[in-house]
């Protein structure tokens, strides 16, 4: 683990040295809206609005690996650009990097070790009670109450390949920000920030106790997400209420695809083919393809799922569909021991192969 | 379904243009018998076998559905039968999940020469299914 600093900085300082010191471009992080309510990610070019930054706000409205791929896709940002993520949107991060849609050159990676956010739509800026019980749970390493069922049994909440980590669980957010540099490009950030290194502050033990509490809670979520699809009927049941709307597939920043192929021409049948299946069945239940849609999806992405949870939170029927995509995802990345977004050199399994592996999939 | 006739599993047999198909040439050529109730169909590749076909077919009723392409290292396309099989696998984890059969779906290499092994997995596949009986996902029509 690297050493951790106190910078003797508070959020709205550091956000003025980025500009001041590292003559950033600009900075993207989640900000309050101006109806005063709502947080969104946004992008800042100047210094003056930085008060209105909440960058350890927990509400999720859209997983910021999507925003970051968009102006880093095709084109490098000309100058460097210091990006705030979640462990898990970092994690979506370097995964849209394996399959080119966004690169990390001219950013600076600002990540810290999450708390869990709430559903998006249950949280508002004025939630004062909750944002309190919040602050309590993160300065003792607790899971607060009302954090989102993935959140909760999230075991990979410190982050992995940012450049500066601030050390966030089993501290206040009324003290100046703890750092530590894992990157080249984070020490030579610090170097120009004028941060002294000596500084160093020992580890909270907080976060071995919410990582304790988080594996316990994921253990449970599987073990629950198992027992509800244990059969046909489970499967069904699941399922049952999704209304084809495809919002998960939208939210999701693994499907990066344009043009989905479950929104394709493939998926607009012919009316006789209707017809055929309304015979074979004895009855044709609308929206068709709802079961085959998750399934599918599942095999496309699931070997990157992130769990990030955004598909859930925007499900209108409330589905647990990330409860269901994580663990399904990490059965399906087990056959291939891959961590998706832990190294962005190693490619997509989909993507390679080896000549001798899987033969008990054979005959 | 009259309980007093055998259950004929509907089975789809997707085959590759190269090795899966010059299988089942062979066995014509060799006059060799198999169960007539597969239903193949010509792929370019097995590597061009996405999940969601195999997911559609099952979820619509058949009972199995069989693939089969050029062995390791023979794929005309040089990987996609390597390909094919990380697919596979990664369904038939999801599958089992799902508390479906993976054992429905099933992976085999026949070269295109061999008419015999052809003919053996189409019986083998077939006799498997009946005996696993009628997939559950027929009958459902809330999916």
């Amino acid at each position: 683990m690297e050493t951790m600093i106190d910078s003797r900085m508070m959020m709205t300082d550091f956000l003025t040295a980025l500009f001041d010191k590292l003559d950033v471009a600009g900075v993207a992080v989640m900000s309050k809206l101006p109806s005063g309510e709502k947080t969104a990610f946004t992008l800042f070019t100047g210094k003056d609005d930085i008060k209105e930054c909440v960058p350890f706000f927990p509400a999720m409205p859209a997983n910021a690996a999507r925003a970051v791929s968009k102006f880093t896709r095709q084109a490098v940002p000309s100058k460097t650009v210091a990006v705030f993520l979640r462990p898990c949107e970092l994690r979506a991060f370097t995964e849209l990097i394996k399959i080119k849609q966004a690169s990390f050159d001219n950013l600076l990676i600002l990540s810290y070790d999450c708390s869990g956010v709430f559903p998006f739509q249950e949280i508002n800026l004025s939630d004062e009670t909750k944002l309190n019980a919040y602050r309590d749970a993160v300065s003792t390493g607790k899971n607060c109450e009302g954090i989102r069922p993935v959140c909760a049994a999230c075991t990979r909440f410190t982050p992995q390949g940012e450049d500066i980590a601030i050390s966030f669980v089993g501290r206040s957010t009324d003290q100046p920000l703890v750092f530590s540099f894992p990157s080249e490009k984070g020490l030579a950030a610090a170097e120009q920030l004028g941060l002294d290194v000596s500084n160093t502050v020992a580890a909270s033990s907080a976060v071995e106790s919410l990582a304790q509490e988080r594996r316990s809670a994921e253990e449970e979520l599987t073990a629950e997400v198992d027992a509800s699809l244990s059969d046909t009927q489970g499967l069904v049941n699941v399922f049952d209420r999704c209304v084809s709307c495809h919002a998960c597939s939208y939210v999701c920043p693994i499907c990066y695809c344009k043009n989905c192929y479950f929104d394709s021409q493939t998926f607009e049948y012919f009316p006789e083919s209707y017809f055929i299946r309304m015979q074979a069945k004895g009855a044709l239940r609308f929206p068709v393809d709802r079961v085959l849609f998750h399934l599918g999806r599942l095999s496309h992405m699931g070997v990157s799922c992130v769990a990030c949870g955004m598909c859930e939170d925007v499900c209108p029927v409330n589905i647990p569909v990330s409860q269901i995509f994580k663990t399904a995802g990490s059965k399906a990345q087990a056959l291939f021991d891959y961590i998706p977004g832990e190294n962005y050199d190693e490619p997509l399994p989909l993507l390679a192969y080896a000549e001798q592996e899987l033969e008990e999939f054979e005959d | 379904m009259d309980e007093k006739k055998e259950f004929t599993p509907s089975i789809i047999y997707g085959l590759c243009s190269w090795c899966g198909t010059g299988g089942s040439e062979t066995a014509g050529a060799m006059h060799l018998q198999y169960a007539d109730n597969i239903r193949p169909f010509r792929v370019p590749c097995t590597g061009a076998i996405d999940p969601v076909y195999i997911l559609r077919a099952l979820i619509e009723g058949a009972d199995g559905f069989a693939v089969s392409g050029c062995h390791p290292g023979d794929c005309h396309f040089d990987s996609g039968n390597y390909r094919a099989r990380r697919r596979i696998a990664v369904l038939k984890s999801l599958l089992d999940t799902f508390g479906l059969d993976s054992e429905r779906v099933l992976l085999r290499w026949v070269g295109h020469g061999e008419g015999k092994r052809f003919a053996d997995t189409v019986n083998e596949f077939n006799d498997y299914i009946k005996e696993m009986k009628k997939n559950p996902l027929a009958e459902r029509r809330d999916t």
